[in-house]
């Protein structure tokens, strides 16, 4: 054994030591200051996630500059890991390569990947150290996120790379027999070496693999105490994401409040949130695409998403140390980047008084969400930055009863009106007076059963204009023969809105009520235009114990277009219809293309065009998240940037498919003094309804 | 200090009531019942004062069948510290009968403050407080809309017709709360799981003798909805008339 | 034969209208039965002087109390006065008006003598012993007849309800003095602000003229300060979409989110009606509605409703409202 040798043992097992003293540390803070939550449900969607996000990379390439450089590292690093541990094992027995191992056109397709990735890794932390140092995109701005952090990553990672293929390059000059094409560059360069003496090409060799090998084990353990630690935990957390079913998402988390000692509900800081929102903070990579895509931010509001999982991953690594007993730990409160005792005095009787609501997050943040779920959707490692938004709204409201006073009417009125706004439920069927639509109560007395059950919900029932699209989706029905009932006096609130503004008791009075009534009538199928309504009693009424097959009326037409039992007129109008998505629709449950579909089939001859922002990466509207019921007093208005947006498409209509965006794209239109008609979907269709019926 | 606060349940009035077959009340069925929102602004001004005083006992007094525990309950998730419930099967109309009970179960409690809504949205008399007061031989001031208290004297707003009128008196005295004074706070979940806890006593209540009684109740004729009167400013006139015989508003 | 106690209400040494509508309902219902009515009046020294007025409009006899401690509302003597003149006087009825002080000082007075008292009457009539008065219950929605059977029964009339008639009567006046001390009173009136220099909090305003984006610009609001001057006691109000705009203050803006009013009069210009507006006014007693749209949805909930350019109507509204205020 050489004295190199022993060194070398010596380093490898000190820096994984450490290394896996940071890692137990970061585990075991994660475990034992968040609440126990059950990720491993549902194992194939998480199989599955973890191949297209994770390994596929599909979120990391929405973004088209960034996404495909990214993507080049992350799979550069997963090929050439394996390199690494060749290395590494060389390092500690001499001599031992993969070509004792494996067959040789496999070890000749290993040393050539090695190569390639090594030249693709470079040249894109090429062109990233340009954007980071150069370009300056404007979402790696704001937030105080680690620049010099990124460019200390990168050029180890750089440096990673240009000592690969220096250590091949020497190694071929100083045994040129060796030397193959398999490794194109290396051998490119060996010859650059040539007139170099043994002695240097030797020396050359050697430091090439011992800075690599030593960058290695630095960058290792430089991770935990970098936003680059996602090199480590972003598989996990994709695998760990929530997932609440196999094609549902966003459903907010069950609270049982009846829970035996249960006195906390929410979460004001970080031992209150769940584990893998823990988790989630140590994932963040602080790239600012959820920030980016944020209505709130986008408009001028203080609320940014990345700042939400900054400031969760700062609050926890300034409490964890304290409260697991790690106090020598404490002068490294930053231990993971972040301004940890950004929050003030740095002494640990005030690190302990802190929370991450109110210290790190304020009210303002909380309240400017729209639940719009566009962060989610983009953060490339599976971050559910609105879980703890949601988490710390919930906590405001149920325990410190503190929101903004104008949504308290909403409150109250869903209390006693069953609906958001204070009407009377006695009226809530009235917009079908005439229409001859029976209520389920109705139905079951003459014995019958309906096909589906309409829920029509508030909008449809109080709104004025919303009243046009209950009778627009009611007529489509008719036309296509359909029985259907409506619940009337009966129906009340989803509870949508209650559970979004945080007040879960609320929502679940109006779902256990709802569902109390749904159950009674034995109801099985339900259609609804409202995406809210839709996505509520579909996916979250489950955790309540009612269980509906709930279909928004865009699937539900296109189906009844399938059987062709809608009577269309198939008159041609040249119409441009740009087509708004739905948050609650398309975000939540994927349907893009029902109702861009519906009114391609009525309207043969209509050319549908799209705003830049459209399907998953659609801006919401503004309404929800029970903003609708909230002041917009900051910024640019939401419904007027999107309205914007709808209109630069010079469409003849704007269409939409949920009465709230009905709500905030016309009022966006008539802001703009345009007379652009704003249509819901099932209206286009009723205009095209034959005679027939 | 000691601060009692008489509520009441009433419906919601949010709705289309319906007269029971019995003639002379309105048919609850379906009716959503809440406390009366002038009282929840007493409630919400004693809280304030404890909360700026956390030595204050709050006490919640109201009368009803034992519904009304609901409604007592919700003031002490607002914060109040304790209920008494004074046993009624039917809440009488008699404002005076009412106030007799009350004013027993008040006597001699020792209280700095007793606070009323100005009247219930259901019966409509706004008389119950000031009854009270007189009975207890204590000072009143009825609908107040503003109020500061210093010591063992405080100072009150009123609005009347056309003005406010400013009025001072001292403590112990009975209070009617006006709209205006403050907003009720919306109960927390945490309020709402502490309330359960917190002391509800059940006694009968000692009404007094009743002269005054319901006899019929009656739907009042529904108001023409949505009358357009005409086009452009050659309405103006008929408009203006309107306003003066029908709706007596100018 | 049923006698009548009057109270006629006297604000800084004036009669007030509602004292004389006071005297017009117990005249009636006095002369249903040959009955007497007499008037009650107090005030600072000279307030005697509207006894002539009261006689006219039917009191057989007035009742003058004048002290200087009864110059403003005084309560607690009153209340002691009242009920000490009514307890002497055998009188089937005690009439009160159903206004700020009446509604403060008839409770008094009830618990005082123990007897039964509905306010805010619409309509009194006889029945054998009892009395039978209309009132209205559950703000408005549904009309209560109520029996009072307690000799005399009190009575607060609801304001505009009983239009004063003249019905002369002797009116001999008859001099008293305040029961107790009116200084030593505990319960002190020490200002009375009038008139409304101050801006009407919308809460509080009876009639509330409120503008929508119809108004076009914050500009155009000049049209509704002046409809709300010739108001006299009107609050400007605005929808949310004028508010966010900046053409109002925040703290204008009626509906779900900003505030909720009911007052008398609520005059919507220029407003369509959207969901969020209506929830905030829909309760308001009378409701007037102008818009160019007549399928707005603001004319399903208005009393009254002019389809047309609020710029030509708000002018002529203006003038009209003016002209009526000081005709009436
Ligand atoms: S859900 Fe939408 S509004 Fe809320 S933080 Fe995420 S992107 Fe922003
Ligand atoms: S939360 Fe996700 S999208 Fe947002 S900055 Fe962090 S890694 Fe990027």
């Amino acid at each position: 054994m050489t004295v190199g040798h022993g060194i070398f043992i010596l380093i490898v097992v000190l820096s994984l030591s450490f290394f896996s003293y940071n890692a137990q540390r970061l585990v075991r803070y994660m475990m034992s200051i968040g609440q126990p939550e059950n990720r491993t449900d549902h194992p194939l969607t998480r199989i599955k996630n973890l191949f297209i996000i994770g390994l596929a990379q599909k979120k990391i390439l929405r973004d088209a500059v960034a996404g495909p450089l990214h993507a080049s590292v992350f799979w550069g690093f997963v090929v050439l890991t394996i390199g690494t541990a060749e290395i590494i094992v060389q390092g500690l027995f001499p001599g031992f390569t993969y070509a004792a191992i494996l067959p040789v056109p496999l070890y000749e397709f290993y040393i050539l990947s090695q190569e390639l990735f090594a030249v693709l890794v470079l040249a894109a932390v090429a062109v990233l150290l340009y954007r980071r140092i150069v370009v300056k995109p404007k979402r790696l701005q704001g937030d105080k996120v680690h620049s010099g952090d990124a460019i200390l990553i990168l050029s180890m990672i750089g440096a990673l790379m240009v000592s690969l293929i220096t250590l091949g390059a020497f190694g071929f000059a100083l045994h040129p027999d060796s030397s193959t094409i398999f490794q194109p560059v290396s051998l490119a360069l060996s010859h650059v070496f040539g007139g170099l003496s043994a002695g240097t090409l030797e020396a050359g060799r050697e430091t090439s693999w011992w800075f690599h090998a030593l960058l290695i084990l630095v960058f290792l353990n430089y991770l935990p105490y970098s936003k680059h630690l996602h090199v480590l935990t972003s598989l996990p957390n994709t695998y760990l994401a929530n997932t609440s079913g196999p094609g549902v998402k966003g459903a907010m988390s069950y609270m049982d409040l009846e829970a035996e000692g249960a006195e906390q509900f929410g979460a004001s800081d970080v031992t209150q949130l769940g584990w893998k929102s823990l988790l989630d903070s140590y994932s963040c990579t602080e790239c600012g695409r959820c920030t980016a895509v944020c209505p709130a931010n986008i408009t001028g509001k203080l609320l940014s998403p990345r700042k939400i999982m900054i400031n969760t991953r700062q609050r926890l690594m300034e409490l964890a140390p304290l409260a697991t007993g790690d106090f020598g730990e404490f002068e490294h409160h930053t231990l993971v980047a972040g301004e940890g005792g950004d929050a003030g005095d740095a002494s640990a009787s005030a690190a302990l008084g802190n929370t991450l609501l109110d210290n790190y997050i304020t009210e303002e943040e909380l309240w400017a969400c729209t639940s719009c779920r566009a962060c989610v959707e983009e953060c490339p490692v599976s971050i559910d930055q609105l879980d703890i938004i949601n988490e710390l709204r919930r906590d405001l409201v149920l325990m410190e009863s503190r929101f903004p006073p104008e949504i308290q009417p909403a409150f109250e009125s869903l209390e006693k009106n069953g609906s958001p706004w204070a009407f009377d439920p006695g009226d809530r069927a009235k917009w079908a007076e005439g229409m001859d639509i029976p209520t389920m109560a109705e139905m079951v007395e003459r014995g019958e059963r309906p096909e589906v059950l309409f829920w029509v919900g508030c909008m449809g029932s109080f709104d004025d204009r919303a009243k046009k699209i209950a009778v627009a989706f009611a007529r489509v029905l008719q036309a296509a023969k359909v029985k259907f009932a409506i619940l009337g006096q009966e129906e009340k609130c989803n509870g949508d809105p209650a559970r979004r503004m945080g007040n879960e008791y609320l929502y679940q009075m109006l779902a256990r009520d709802n569902i109390e009534t749904l159950d009674r009538y034995g109801v099985e199928t339900i259609v609804t235009n409202c995406p809210h309504c839709f996505h509520q009693i579909g996916n979250e009424y489950p955790q309540l114990g009612g269980n509906y097959e709930v279909i928004h009326h865009s699937t539900y037409i296109e189906k009844l277009m399938d059987e062709n039992r809608l009577p269309l007129n198939g008159e041609g109008k040249a119409l441009t219809v740009a087509y708004h998505d739905s948050c609650y629709l398309g975000r939540y449950n994927g349907i893009y293309e029902a109702p861009r579909e519906t009114m391609k089939r009525a309207l043969p001859m209509m050319t549908l065009v799209e705003p830049p922002r459209n399907r998953s990466k659609g801006l919401c509207c503004g309404a929800g998240g029970g903003r609708m019921w909230m002041e917009e007093t900051v910024g640019k208005r939401i419904n007027v940037e999107r309205t914007e947006e709808l209109l630069a498409t010079g469409a003849d209509v704007l269409a939409v498919a949920c009465p709230f965006c009905m709500t905030m794209i016309g009022d966006g239109v008539k802001a703009q003094g345009s007379s652009v008609p704003v249509l819901d979907i099932s209206e286009v269709i009723a205009q095209q309804l034959g005679n027939q019926s | 200090m000691k601060i009692a606060v008489c509520i009441k349940r009433v419906p919601d009035m949010d709705v289309r009531f319906k007269i029971a077959p019995i003639g002379n009340a309105v048919d609850e069925a379906g009716l959503k019942f809440d406390i009366n929102d002038f009282d929840s602004w007493a409630v919400e001004a004693a809280l304030q004062i404890k909360d700026k005083d956390s030595a204050t006992e709050v006490v919640i007094v109201s009368l009803g069948s034992d519904s009304v525990q609901e409604t007592i309950r919700k003031a002490l998730a607002m914060g109040a510290d304790r209920g008494v419930e004074l046993k009624v099967a039917r809440i009488p109309f008699d404002g005076l009968a009412i106030a007799h009970a009350l004013a027993a179960e008040l006597k001699g409690g020792g209280f700095d403050l007793i606070l009323f809504g100005k009247q219930s949205a259901d019966s409509s008399n706004g008389a119950v407080g000031a009854m009270v007061g007189e009975l207890l031989g204590l000072p009143v001031v009825t609908a107040i809309s503003k109020l500061e208290l210093a010591g063992a004297t405080g100072s009150a707003k009123r609005e009347i017709e056309g003005g406010q009128e400013f009025v001072e008196f001292p403590l112990p005295a009975v209070l009617t709360i006006d709209q205006g004074l403050n907003t009720a706070r919306y109960p927390a979940l945490k309020g709402i799981m502490a309330a359960k806890k917190k002391p509800l006593d059940v006694r009968p209540a000692q009404l007094g003798e009743q002269s005054v009684s319901v006899t019929k109740m009656e739907l009042p004729p529904e108001r023409p909805a949505g009358r357009i009167i005409g086009e452009g400013a050659s309405a103006v006139p008929e408009l203006v008339g309107l306003l003066q015989t029908e709706a007596k508003v100018l | 034969m049923a006698n009548v106690f009057a109270f006629a209400e006297t604000r800084n040494g004036e009669l007030r209208k509602i004292g004389l509508e006071a005297v017009t309902a117990a005249r009636k219902i006095a002369d249903e039965t040959g009955g007497k009515v007499d008037a009650f009046i107090a005030g600072a020294p000279g307030v005697g002087a509207h006894a002539e007025q009261l006689a006219k409009y039917g009191a057989d006899t007035v009742i003058v109390v004048e002290h200087a401690g009864l110059e403003k509302y005084n309560p607690e003597a009153l209340a002691a006065t009242v009920a000490e003149r009514i307890r002497g006087g055998a009188y089937r009825i005690a009439i009160f008006p159903t206004s700020a002080l009446g509604s403060d000082l008839a409770p008094r007075v009830a618990a005082k003598l123990g007897v039964g008292l509905v306010t805010d009457v619409t309509a009194v009539n006889l029945d054998g012993d009892a009395v039978i008065v209309q009132h209205p219950v559950n703000i408005g929605k549904v009309m209560a007849t109520v029996k009072m059977t307690s000799q005399p029964a009190l009575i607060g009339i609801r304001p505009n309800m009983f239009t004063p008639v003249e019905n002369p009567r002797a009116g001999a006046v008859e001099r008293a003095e305040p029961v107790g001390d009116p200084s030593a009173s505990r319960v002190v009136v020490k200002e009375v602000k009038l008139g409304s220099s101050a801006k009407l909090d919308l809460g509080e305003a009876p009639v509330i003229v409120s503008g929508g984006r119809g108004l076009k610009g914050p500009e155009n609001f000049k049209l509704l300060e002046d409809l709300a001057a010739a108001f006299g006691n009107a609050a400007i109000g605005a929808t949310r979409v004028v508010t966010d705009e900046g053409w109002r203050p925040h703290s204008d803006q009626i509906g779900q989110t900003g505030r909720l009013v009911s007052p008398q009069l609520y005059v919507a210009v220029g407003i369509s009606g959207a969901i969020q507006h209506l929830a905030g006014m829909r309760t308001s007693r009378t409701i007037v509605a102008i818009n160019k749209d007549k399928e707005a949805p603001i004319f399903k909930i208005a009393d009254y409703g002019i389809v047309g350019d609020l710029f030509e109507i708000v002018p002529v509204l203006t003038a009209a409202v003016k002209e009526a205020k000081s005709r009436g």
